[in-house]
């Protein structure tokens, strides 16, 4: 068992950030997609 | 209440359930010893993977039925979760990256799983790519209808691959012939992350599906 955790909590911020974003552009877009009438 | 609208309900259910998971991974549970905090990114990876996978199966499955029966709900339906497993898609392929860069000190490696997973991702774009360039629907349902199908026979092969090939990326340890291999309460995380997914997959494709063809190549019949 090591020692110490590897230090990496960096990489786990940027990942569920990045998850969070994506999901939520999308969640905008289909949103505002939704509100446009139909042509 | 329209179809759209209640996808609406479905998907802020669904993204305050997200904020739940969020909150489950990153305080109530352990840090994995031996990869450190970086393991977490797995309550996210995995459950994108299991959407956008459930996403070109159900594709695949619609495109059957759409030949089949040629009832042109299936072929929306198929476009709606084409269009939702690519966002999916794009959770898996850049949450993957940024865990294998501490733990393999890599970002990418052209091992099977990955290649595979990326190839799924380039089938979800070139599925919308056609539908936005064939304008006569009837073609155009047909056309992605193959492609669909074609995704459905990768998604063996992407599950498999980490038996059949040498590969970095890890064993499955939920979905295989024994017992999961995780501690209880990092498995309980796992499935609340993957039912939220699965959750806001329904949401989304019941907007995309009640928003239906706009945005695609227009509609003509032939």
């Amino acid at each position: 068992m090591p020692e110490t955790v590897p230090p990496n909590g960096a990489y786990m911020v940027a990942a569920y950030t990045i998850a969070a974003v994506i999901l939520l552009f999308y969640t905008i877009t289909l949103w505002r997609r939704g509100r446009t009438p139909r042509s | 209440m329209s179809l759209v609208q209640r996808g609406r309900w479905v998907t802020l259910v669904g993204l305050a359930l997200l904020a739940g998971v969020y909150v489950r991974a990153l305080v109530f549970t352990p840090v994995e010893l031996h990869q450190g905090p970086a393991q977490k990114i797995f309550y996210v990876h995995v459950p994108a993977a299991w959407s956008a996978m459930l996403a070109m199966g159900l594709v695949g499955v619609a495109s059957i039925l759409y030949l089949l029966v040629k009832d042109a709900r299936y072929d929306r339906f198929a476009a709606a979760s084409a269009e939702v497993g690519t966002a999916f898609s794009l959770v898996m392929l850049t949450t993957g990256p940024i865990w294998a860069k501490p733990i393999w000190g890599t970002w990418w490696t052209w091992d099977a799983r990955l290649t595979l997973t990326l190839f799924l991702f380039f089938l979800f774009l070139g599925y919308l790519l056609l539908r936005g360039a064939v304008t006569d629907v009837g073609l155009r349902a047909r056309y992605s209808a193959v492609l669909g199908i074609c995704g459905l026979v990768l998604l063996p092969f992407i599950h498999l691959s980490v038996y059949l090939f040498r590969t970095l990326h890890p064993m499955p340890i939920v979905l295989k012939p024994s017992a999961p291999s995780l501690p209880g309460v990092m498995l309980a995380t796992l499935l609340f992350s993957v039912g939220v997914f699965t959750l806001l997959y329904v949401g989304f494709v019941m907007q995309r599906y009640g928003i239906g063809d706009r945005g695609e190549g227009g509609g003509t019949h032939a």
